[in-house]
């Protein structure tokens, strides 16, 4: 029984490189105004200027001079839902950080 | 704001609405209201609703009131400490039928837009349960 040599073993010569990877895009950040930080902090001033609103009809109501009992109604339920979209657009982004965080490296 | 357009197109019609209302009370409260003959009668008060046309969020507005016949009707009434030499008062030419028409559709009216308010409450609110996974 004949063994060849391993130098005639040639079959891996062929095997050339992998192929360069494609050049992946690069990340930029969105739009240079801070992205969803902006938006959180500009959304809070803004649930904070319906809470405003709110309170400010809800001492009228309490001292006499509320015109339309409506109008107190309305802004407190806009304060109210726009403060569970705050909550839950914060909650959304804590989720994302935390689904980042238990990623494997 | 065009976030909760919906509630303040609604608060629109109700503002509108409610001051109707005010000007139906105002009629009924002084259907009754006599003055002298060479006196104005009460003159019932009508709001005049506009439509919010110019880019804003919409809605309806109060443009101003407008006051019905100050001639009124002359009741003969003699004994009336106010009546004049001849017997005559004069009252308000209202119509307590129309007046509680009125009041019917006024309040129809507030109730309507009270209606479009818990609707565009309950839609935000289930729009907010979208992708919650409790």
């Amino acid at each position: 029984m004949s063994i060849p040599s391993i130098g005639s073993v040639t079959a891996l010569a062929g095997v050339a490189g992998l192929p360069a990877l494609p050049e992946l895009p690069s990340v930029t950040p969105a739009d240079g105004d801070g992205g969803f930080g902006a938006a959180l902090t500009s959304g809070l001033s803004q649930l904070e200027g319906l809470h405003d609103t709110s309170d400010v009809l809800a001492v009228q109501a309490a001292t006499g001079d509320l015109q339309d009992i409506h109008d107190y109604m309305i802004a407190s339920n806009e304060a109210s839902i726009a403060t569970e979209l705050t909550v839950a657009v914060r909650n959304k982004a804590v989720e994302a950080f935390t689904e980042i965080m238990r990623m494997q490296v | 704001m065009a976030m909760f357009a919906a509630f303040h197109v609604a608060g629109s019609g109700l503002l509108a609405t409610r001051k109707w209302l005010d000007a139906v009370s105002d009629n009924i409260a002084n259907i009754n209201t006599v003055s002298r003959t060479e006196d104005d009668a009460f003159q019932a008060r009508m709001v005049v609703a506009q439509a919010e046309q110019y880019g804003g969020a919409g809605g309806v507005r109060v443009a101003g009131a407008m006051f019905g016949d100050p001639e009124g009707r002359l009741v003969h009434s003699p004994d009336h400490p106010l009546a004049d030499e001849q017997g005559y008062v004069r009252m308000p030419d209202i119509d307590l039928g129309d007046q509680m028409t009125q009041l019917m559709i006024a309040q129809r009216g507030y109730q309507a837009n009270l209606s479009v308010v818990k609707h565009a409450q309950d839609a935000y609110t289930s729009a907010l349960q979208l992708g919650q996974r409790r």
